[in-house]
């Protein structure tokens, strides 16, 4: 799409809706308070404080936010923020966006509002939301070589039972650039029942679940996050990630985690792994001992498997997503699940290269 | 550095029992018998537009007065077929020339001196050939290609008794480090294999923005038609190439046959094969295919005239 009397439009209404942002402060709330519905179970985001949306009716606007990583650098992203959430106050949204939620027989309606966004000069100036894996026409599907909008746009559609389980959203702009940024979030498509109401079911008509916990997986090179690395730049022919991350987190040893979920014995768990890294990532859940524990993996890129697998270890590579599930002992314990980055040449590790999370039942 | 998780490395793609190839070699069979000329040179290689550079290349030609072709030329075939490949290798090195699942003949062609392999196809799919010397610099430097195994009689399916399709496509996937790698190894030096930074990542040998244009590249067809894409990663880098507008199937991962499942970022892993049927959701409408991580999207930090093409809908 051209620039054109609707791209106007839609950019007057933006700024509309920033300016009815600013004046309310129910936002954020509102959103965390919306992850759930009837049937759906608990804890989506642990303790990062990722809100669950629903994708039905959301507003999503561009922010910058400074991370302030391990080692005491100080990193720049580009953040999805929930209309405006966290701006005067509270240092910010969260790396990762909120996790947008679709029932499937519901309509997406996402607005990407580009009050205020932080952005490159032409020619990739601007933002667009791709939902990545919903397989969205060519006029949702925010790609600006093919056409979107970059100034703000307004993103329809909706989902069969296929897609019931996890994808992701992130910016198609520039992508080496805006994706390294933060410009990422889950997506998860849910089945409904004849109700409308969202169920937790790990895949259409598939097993339930008592918790889920999604999982955003991405990598930092804080080259690509200097503000003097814009535009076509051998700064993107090369990429070192120095820091790796689970829902915007370093979680660098068991100890300092970066999420925590604190469940029901003999419960169930749905694990989202999100991969919007740039290099390859492998998901492992262990005791305290060590020990690496079984799960199984129902979905892969969101479709069920023609059968689900139990293992000890999977990979979830670059723009992929698995969905897998856990049953708790019926006795108390720890489990870290667990990502270890490897590089694209030949799998090896990473100094800090493992994120760890930490699961009390 | 030692990858203690290399033996459970699995992905829901590899965690399918690969099914077991069936020996096609049946005795009732006739078979045909196919026979190609490879030359091996050394030349030049040109990725076009912004970003783009020539590169000093090695590669496998059908023609000995030509340039060397990256990737080299498709060798063609059917189950149960013999192919038998004469390689002359008109360069200055030792070169060799390996059909990986295929031959096992690592053996070096001295310089000026030529070989014929001569191997059947019992399975129909897609296999890398390469130059396997040198700790990977002969292959980086563009020494490889596909061989093509169709199923028997012409039809359009994957293999006898397999899936149909509409379309087929063959994506040669490669990266190159040209300052490191091909700029050192083409003037005689000693290139250190512990660093690799490629910055030239190709479809075909082509850029995204040649890749994006080229009809031999782009998958298309009208809406419910299948395009079968054999794959073959040929560089030294996993690729993830992610599909816009619809899932697709999965019936080749890690160079083997897996049970079908839906995915819409199929990764093949350096030196294997994928093979995916992807239909068409979409009437005249246009979507990317493309890498899913960082700097393979570029060409030396170019964006997208790295590995990338197009989805059209007729």
């Amino acid at each position: 799409m051209k620039i054109s009397i609707h791209t106007l439009f839609l950019r007057i209404r933006g700024i509309l809706q920033a300016i009815a942002t600013l004046l309310t402060s129910a936002g954020l709330a509102s959103a965390a308070m919306m992850g759930g519905g009837g049937a759906v179970a608990t804890a989506a985001n642990p303790t990062s404080g990722i809100p669950v949306v629903n994708a039905t009716s959301v507003t999503l606007v561009v922010q910058t936010v400074n991370k302030v990583m391990h080692d005491g650098v100080n990193v720049p992203f580009w953040v999805y923020c929930q209309n405006g959430g966290g701006m005067g106050g509270g240092g910010g949204c969260p790396v990762a966006g909120p996790t947008l939620q679709l029932g499937v027989g519901q309509t997406a309606n996402i607005v990407l509002n580009m009050m205020m966004a932080p952005q490159e000069a032409a020619p990739y100036q601007g933002h667009t939301i791709h939902p990545h894996g919903l397989d969205v026409a060519q006029s949702e599907d925010g790609v600006p070589e093919t056409g979107a909008p970059v100034l703000g746009d307004t993103y329809t559609f909706a989902v069969d039972a296929q897609h019931v389980g996890s994808h992701m959203y992130h910016c198609h702009v520039h992508t080496v650039k805006h994706l390294e940024m933060g410009l990422y979030g889950g997506f998860v498509v849910k089945d409904t029942n004849s109700a409308g109401t969202l169920l937790n079911t790990i895949n259409h008509g598939g097993p339930t679940y008592d918790y889920e916990w999604n999982m955003v997986l991405s990598t930092v090179d804080p080259a690509y996050h200097n503000n003097n690395a814009v535009g076509d730049s051998t700064v993107f022919a090369d990429y070192n990630p120095k820091y790796f991350l689970i829902n915007g987190l370093e979680g660098i040893s068991s100890t300092a985690p970066a999420d925590t979920l604190t469940a029901a014995t003999g419960k169930k768990v749905a694990f989202r792994l999100i991969g919007l890294q740039s290099v390859n990532a492998i998901f492992q859940i262990k005791n305290a001992s060590g020990a690496a524990q079984s799960f199984t993996i129902y979905n892969d890129d969101g479709y069920a498997l023609p059968s689900p697998i139990t293992t000890t270890s999977i990979e979830v590579t670059p723009g992929s997503t698995t969905d897998i599930m856990v049953t708790l002992p019926t006795t108390s314990g720890t489990w870290y699940p667990q990502i270890s980055y490897k590089n694209l040449r030949n799998g090896g590790g990473y100094t800090n290269g493992t994120v760890y999370n930490k699961l009390v039942f | 550095m030692i990858n203690v998780l290399a033996h459970t490395r699995l992905s829901v793609r590899r965690l399918f029992a690969p099914l077991l190839f069936v020996s096609l070699f049946l005795v009732s069979t006739v078979s045909q018998a196919s026979s190609y000329t490879l030359y091996i040179k050394a030349g030049t290689h040109t990725v076009n537009g912004a970003g783009g550079t020539t590169i000093k290349v090695w590669g496998y030609t059908d023609n000995s007065a030509a340039a060397p072709m990256v990737p080299g030329p498709v060798i063609e075939s059917h189950e149960g077929e013999t192919v038998s490949v004469y390689v002359y290798n008109q360069d200055s090195r030792p070169h060799n020339f390996v059909v990986a699942g295929l031959t096992t003949d690592t053996i070096a062609i001295p310089a000026n001196s030529n070989k014929t392999y001569t191997f059947t196809t019992p399975n129909a799919g897609v296999y890398l050939y390469s130059d396997t010397l040198n700790s990977n610099v002969n292959r980086e430097m563009g020494l490889y290609g596909a061989v093509v195994v169709r199923a028997a009689g012409g039809a359009n399916v994957t293999w006898t008794g397999g899936p149909s399709f509409n379309y087929e496509r063959l994506w040669v996937v490669s990266d190159m480090d040209k300052p490191r790698w091909n700029d050192i190894a083409s003037t005689g030096g000693t290139v250190n294999t512990s660093v690799y930074k490629p910055n030239y990542f190709m479809m075909n040998g082509l850029g995204g923005f040649d890749a994006m244009r080229d009809p031999a590249t782009q998958i298309t067809g009208t809406v419910g038609q299948v395009t079968l894409v054999r794959i073959v990663n040929a560089g030294q880098f996993d690729q993830s190439l992610h599909f816009h507008s619809n899932h697709m199937k999965a019936i080749v991962v890690d160079s083997a046959r897996v049970t079908p499942f839906g995915d819409d970022t199929i990764n093949i892993k350096a030196g294997k094969t994928a093979m995916v049927l992807f239909p068409i959701k979409y009437a005249k409408q246009t979507f990317p295919v493309h890498v899913h991580t960082a700097q393979m999207e570029t060409a030396n930090g170019v964006y997208l005239n790295g590995a990338a093409t197009l989805i059209v809908g007729k």
